[in-house]
């Protein structure tokens, strides 16, 4: 192996090439637009010019003489005969064209302005680091208004951008083209001073420079051509593009020296430019894309860089791999947990190198001999001397065997025990790349324990995984310590496990524990040594006729730790109405209780399982679980467990039941449709009749459906399998067992009953305006019976829906983690316990503002002060410890801890009956458990935050309204509002407010009822168009009449004056009131349109109340009563006499902000997402949160989680350009003259080093030697 | 991006945090506690609603005190600064 010297990429600086640097850089000016000549050699001065680098290996470099391997390539460069506008940086030449004199190019400011601005960023304090940067901004604002040049006093010409390469000044004289020349002229005069002030960086990017005057033409290795197998020559798309331009450059030369006509000219510059603008950008809108022969669009330098398959992230934030491999999975319980199995064929083709030792020697050998096809046999062997012997090619390998000497490498095959990363995408979270040992087996698939399916998310269904194999001992190290399956049983999202049993494993657990298993000595002690029991066996339990049995929770308690106490309540005795707490271990005895999900299952936390992992480590709960589960499997399938059709046979009793109670549902609907015809229905707040009918009806059928199903499930055994497992929690709910056995119930499109399709019916099989629930898409039968043709169209109908919003779903959520990842990344746990973004800069000063990490927390807490008082309780002994005692103690223990954390120790001290010595003891442990449970330096805490909000978002819903129960106030929920959050959106889609009133304890009853209304009155928002009988009438010249309610203007409580008073101060019409109208007389008569505009504003017009504040209720909570609203005005309700102005709730956190002050929107931040997730029924740890609304508060504003927040003002451009809108980033990087400090993820990933994170954080320091 | 309004509705609203201006040694020693430069604090513009009334001027540093979730309660800082 040669000795190469590695380099490490210290930063990166953007510029600007000035065309003398082009031309410096260059090795060849490109004249011809020929590439090869008839013989197939590089024309001299052609786009393939030897000079420019080597394609094919055997060639050397005309220009570094270095073969094809080692030439890098060197640019040339084409002199353009026009100058011609740099795509990438129009945006800055139309600013500075806008901003500076069209005479002496000074920017168009006076000099005390521009001297105030230069002084104030020279020596401006720290707290001017967000003023600062709107310098620029203000004085292109103040430049762009002047018509006088305030230095030179010449009038100014307004200037007309015609996207995307035109500008035209007009004068007096009429329209006046300005040319690149004229451009490039001006801004070579602007001044140091005036540039530095808009921050350019004059040294790397003086803004003539964007004017192209030579074009550098890349180097033939990157836009290599490629042969054909016809042995046709294909050029690069760039090449084809370069071609066009020396083509036009050239006839441009041509047509000038030979004094053409200036219009054919001009012509032929505009070509030259549109040529240059598609070299750089091929998607610029206004021009036409430049397209292939084939009518395919050319890729040029930006496709290239851009998008998804861009350079950026398809080849530079994402490599490709060796040593991977990628099969089908399927399951094998009779793996470990943390092993996956590998075909043969697959372990054969990965290696594992390994250095020839005194003590491998042997076995090393043995493998050599087998060579590379027998498995386990070995691929390549390397010499000490750097060569690599390919066993492929070798005819007898024995001979090479007997050559191995001491350290020579041997790249051997896949084996037993080896360690491999297994994963499946999408990566979701950390739990989706695991490390597992591998377990070479027959077959063509992974195998994988089904236990292991939920952190991965997979099934068996043709699911696919990848397989990697760390090649170095550090990699291996690594994997072993962190990533191993064990080590990740508890999700860092809450603190509980995510692995667990699962389906027949519940089920399994449950028959097996339930109170009348029992199994004979045999059986017993066959299924102990199958989960790897080795210690003496107890004495069976069971004295029967059939002689001593053991019982199965004998069974499931030999694999619990002897010291285990614990009690809780099981899914199924909470699902067959049985005692609470009925799970009772006691010093690992499972005295009573069946074990099921709560136990064991994964997902749950505060289980057996959890119990074990935190109190006795994850090594022990692996082989608890482990054991238990080879156990259950083979239990199982011994006792036998299926579901058929047999299981939901109901009696012909019971179906007559079900019958007439649907029956007499739809009578009961009849009457609702009636009433409702009638008008005898009475509507609802907030409804129409018609909407309460719908309402009423809906509500009808779902209880018929539930009732439906309640007589189906009751009617079923105990020991009837669905039954089992929807109790247990293994599979279903008693609600499939209901959809089943009883009727399948109201299908819906949605949220609402099916209406639409034909005119005024579902389906041409019905009448017209049918009423009888079936039309419209109510199914009685259920999927035992089968379904009519029409009932299974509905449920096709709704099936789809369903399949629809997945499908959205992972989209959305799919960008959402994206960005979150991106804004995170780089987010970092620093040594001092802040966290920080690489360039140092606070985000939180202590992690979660308690420094637990939630992955090393006892569901959150950083230990449970209960669990430790109880399992002190056992082997404690002496009498309760005084009050006294208790809290010298306590005070001696909890200095360290927060006040949340002590009260809480306290309150459990005082609560415990343990002895002095206990209490001591049971503090020491949980001070302990506290120092373990404190997050680690370098700890990434940005990427697990962003995971433990991304992952659960595939699993929300993406409806957007729940209309559980009626009359319910509509709001945003799910993904969508998630999404909405961290958007930092303006308004958001259903903005609404809890409005709380002035404590009052004098008032009764009624005349807090009373004053809540009067309240209420003056926040609705009253518009002209609340008040009015019949709409506007007008006629469209002169006036429009408004004809007011009396009525209305009772309820709403506006008189006339308001109206009046509201209207006044609108100048363009006069005001004529006669009784009950009020007509509006237009100063100026004005065509419909106007009138139109003008009548809609006076309808928008606010009387009375609250702007925004659409509609509202009011609510009784506690005996106060409380606004809710549609529709958030926080500024004006504030102010609203009797409301209660310290507890006014919005759910516009961007009103907060702008309210209440930055510290207000966090918090509410943090209260809007924790209430959406819970909501959706998923638990993410609140640290997560805080982080999250942290981040996005520590500017001082809200920022948003993207590319206009905290994505798009990075400090890395590298980072920037690689998430979203990637060539503009680079452009402005250049103009600023930005270097890259590689101090983030992103960039280093990006340039090949190791990431400053996690385990890369640490660094060796050494005082070098510096010069002697 | 931000408010011009001068004036403070709710400064005691249950959402709002206590904000106390800190002394000239107090938010020394923060600054050498963290060791990190002002500007390295999470910031606050001077027109913050939440800190109009105390008088603050930019180049102060604003302790706020946090209910909290997991710790009861809790520090946070923030540098005050121009808009």
């Amino acid at each position: 192996m040669s000795i190469q010297t590695v380099k490490a990429i210290d930063g990166i600086k953007f510029c600007v090439w000035s065309p003398n640097e082009i031309r410096k850089y260059s090795v060849a000016e490109i004249t011809a637009p020929e590439t090869y000549d008839e013989d197939g050699m590089a024309v001299q001065g052609g786009l393939m010019d030897g000079r420019l680098g080597t394609l094919e290996p055997g060639q050397k470099c005309l220009t570094c003489g270095n073969t094809s391997a080692r030439c890098p390539g060197h640019f040339g460069h084409v002199e353009l005969a026009e100058p011609v506008l740099h795509i990438a940086f129009i945006d800055n030449i139309h600013k500075l064209l806008n901003a500076t004199c069209r005479s002496c190019s000074r920017l168009k400011v006076p000099q005390e302005v521009l001297d105030e601005f230069s002084k104030f960023k020279k020596y401006s304090a720290s707290f001017t680091v967000i003023s600062r940067k709107r310098i620029p901004e203000q004085i292109f604002e103040k430049a762009k208004k002047s018509k006088e040049c305030p230095h030179c006093g010449k009038i100014q010409n307004e200037l007309i951008f015609t996207k995307p390469t035109i500008f035209i000044e007009k004068t007096k004289l009429g329209e006046n083209r300005l040319l690149p020349i004229t451009i490039r002229e001006r801004f070579s005069q602007i001044i140091d001073d005036d540039l530095r002030l808009l921050n350019y960086n004059i040294d790397t990017a003086r803004p003539e420079w964007f004017i192209l005057q030579a074009l550098p033409v890349p180097p033939v290795t990157v836009r290599p051509s490629i042969i054909l197998e016809s042995g046709i020559r294909s050029e690069d798309d760039l090449t084809h593009k370069m071609v066009d331009i020396i083509r036009v450059n050239q006839r441009l030369k041509e047509s000038k020296e030979a004094g053409t006509p200036p219009l054919i000219v001009q012509d032929l510059v505009d070509l030259l430019q549109y040529h240059c603008t598609t070299y750089f950008d091929n998607e610029v809108s206004g021009i036409p894309q430049a397209h292939h022969r084939s009518g395919r669009p050319l890729k040029t330098l930006t496709q290239r860089l851009k998008g998804k398959e861009g350079r950026f992230r398809g080849s530079l934030s994402g490599k490709r791999v060796d040593f991977s491999s990628r099969t089908v999975i399927s399951p094998d319980p009779n793996l470990d947990l943390g092993e996956v199995g590998v075909p043969v064929q697959i372990a054969t083709k990965l290696t594992i190198p390994e250095i020839v030792t005194e003590w491998n020697i042997e076995k090393l050998k043995k493998l050599v001999v087998n060579g590379p096809n027998t498995f386990p046999g070995v691929n390549y062997i390397v010499r000490p001397d750097g060569v690599k012997i390919r066993l492929d090619f070798v005819e007898d390998p024995s001979i090479i065997a007997d050559s191995l000497e001491i350290g020579y490498l041997v790249e051997r095959h896949l084996s037993d025990g080896d360690i491999v990363l297994f994963n499946r995408q999408p990566s979701l979270h950390q739990m989706s790349i695991m490390d597992h040992h591998v377990r070479v087996l027959p077959g063509k698939t992974f195998r994988l324990h089904p236990s292991v399916c939920p952190p991965y998310n997979a099934d068996f269904d043709g699911d696919e995984m990848n397989l990697h194999v760390p090649q170095s001992e550090e990699a291996r190290a690594e994997a072993m310590l962190l990533m191993r399956v064990q080590e990740q049983l508890i999700s860092p999202r809450f603190g509980g496990p995510i692995i667990g049993g699962l389906r027949d494993f519940i089920t399994g657990v449950y028959l097996l524990t339930k109170d009348d298993t029992t199994l004979t000595k045999q059986e017993f002690s066959n299924y102990a040594m199958l989960g790897g029991y080795d210690e003496k066996l107890p004495e069976p339990k069971i004295n029967s006729k059939n002689g001593l049995l053991y019982t199965g929770k004998q069974l499931f308690s030999l694999f619990l730790p002897s010291d285990f106490n614990f009690v809780m309540t099981s899914k199924w005795s909470r699902g067959t109405n049985g005692k609470q707490k009925d799970v009772v271990i006691k010093n690992g005895e499972l005295v009573s209780g069946v074990i099921d999900k709560t136990g064991i299952g994964a997902e749950e936390p505060e289980s057996i399982l959890h119990r074990i992992a935190k109190d006795y480590g994850n090594e022990k709960a692996n082989k608890f679980l482990n054991s238990v589960l080879i156990i259950i499997k083979q239990f199982i399938t011994d006792y036998g467990f299926s579901y058929g059709y047999s299981d939901l046979e109901l009696s012909e009793k019971d179906r007559q039941a079900i019958d007439d109670d649907l029956q007499q549902t739809y009578k009961t609907v009849a009457e609702i449709i009636a009433d409702k015809n009638k008008g005898t229905l009475k509507g609802l707040r907030g409804m129409t009749i018609a909407e309460t009918a719908e309402a009423k009806i809906t509500y009808e059928l779902a209880k018929a459906r539930d009732r439906a199903g309640i007589t189906a499930n009751s009617n079923l055994a105990d020991d009837n399998a669905g039954k089992i497992m929807a109790t247990t929690g293994a599979r279903g709910s008693a609600l499939n067992v209901g959809q089943m056995a009883g009727a399948l119930g109201q299908q819906s499109r949605r949220g609402k009953r099916l209406h639409t399709g034909y005119g005024n019916r579902t389906l041409p099989h019905f009448k017209e305006h049918d009423d009888n629930p079936d039309s419209h898409g109510f199914v009685k039968s259920n999927f035992r019976d089968g379904l009519s043709v029409l009932e299974f169209f509905f449920h096709a109908m709704g099936g789809r829906e369903g399949l629809v919003d997945t499908a959205v779903r992972t989209q959305q959520s799919g960008y959402m983690q994206r960005r979150l990842i991106n804004a995170f990344e780089h987010i970092r746990l620093e040594y001092d316990g802040t966290v920080r973004d690489p360039h140092g800069h606070i985000i939180q000063f202590l992690y979660g503002e308690d420094g637990i990490d939630v992955a090393k927390s006892d569901h959150g807490e950083a230990f449970n002060i209960n669990r430790l008082i109880e399992s002190e309780s056992i082997i404690d002994s002496g009498s309760k410890a005084t009050k006294d005692e208790i809290n010298s103690i306590s005070k001696k223990y909890t200095k360290v801890f927060n006040p949340k954390l002590t009260s809480m120790v306290n309150d459990g001290l005082h609560n415990s009956k343990l002895s002095k010595q206990g209490l001591e003891n049971v503090c020491k442990k949980g001070l302990e458990l506290y120092d373990k449970s404190k997050v680690e330096p370098g700890q990434a805490v940005g990427i697990v935050t962003a995971q433990s909000i991304g992952e659960p978002g595939t699993q929300m819903t993406l409806r957007t309204f729940h209309t559980a129960g009626i009359a319910e106030k509509n709001v945003t929920l799910g993904l969508p509002r998630i999404i909405e959050l961290v958007d930092a959106r303006k308004k958001p889609s259903t903005p609404s407010m809890d409005i709380y009133l002035d404590k009052d304890s004098k008032s009764s009853k009624e005349e807090k009822k009373e004053k809540a209304i009067q309240i209420a009155r003056e926040i609705l928002q009253t518009t002209v168009a609340d008040l009015l009988i019949r709409q506007a009438e007008t006629d469209y010249q002169t006036k429009i009449t408004l004809s007011i309610d009396n009525n209305r203007l009772k309820i709403r409580g506006c008189s006339l004056d308001d109206i009046m008073s509201a209207l006044e101060t609108n100048k363009k019409f006069e005001l004529e009131r006669d009784n009950n109208t009020i007509t509006l007389q237009l100063v100026a008569e004005s065509d419909a349109p106007t009138v139109v505009a003008l009548r809609n504003k006076v309808l928008k017009t606010t009387v009375k109340g609250v702007p925004d504040i659409e509609r509202l209720t009011l609510k009784e909570e506690n005996g106060d009563w409380l606004i809710q609203t549609t529709g958030s005005n926080l500024a004006k309700v504030i102010s609203v006499k009797g409301v209660d102005k310290n507890n006014v709730r919005t759910n516009n956190v961007f009103e907060i902000s702008t309210v209440l002050g930055i510290e207000a929107a966090r918090t509410s931040l943090i209260n809007e997402l924790k209430s959406t997730l819970e909501n959706q029924g998923l638990e993410v740890d609140v640290r997560y949160l805080m982080l999250v609304a942290d981040l996005m508060c520590h500017k001082g504003y809200l920022q948003q989680i993207g590319r206009h927040g905290i994505a798009g003002s990075k400090d890395s451009v590298l980072a920037r350009a690689a998430f979203e809108i990637t060539v503009p980033t680079i452009a402005n990087a250049a103009k600023l003259g930005e270097i890259e400090e590689l101090k983030g993820i992103t960039e280093n990933v990006i340039v090949g080093s190791l990431i400053p994170i996690g385990s890369g954080t640490v660094d060796i320091f050494m005082k070098s030697n510096t010069k002697k | 991006m931000v408010t011009k309004k001068l004036t403070t509705l709710a400064p005691d609203h249950i959402d709002v945090p206590k904000h106390e201006i800190m002394t000239r040694k107090e938010a020394e020693e923060v600054l050498e506690k963290y060791h990190c430069k002002a500007t390295d604090l999470p910031l606050i513009f001077v027109t913050d609603p939440a800190i109009i009334g105390i008088g603050v001027k930019p180049g102060d540093m604003i302790k706020i005190t946090r209910k909290s979730a997991t710790a009861g309660e809790s520090f946070y800082y923030r540098y005050v600064v121009e808009v």
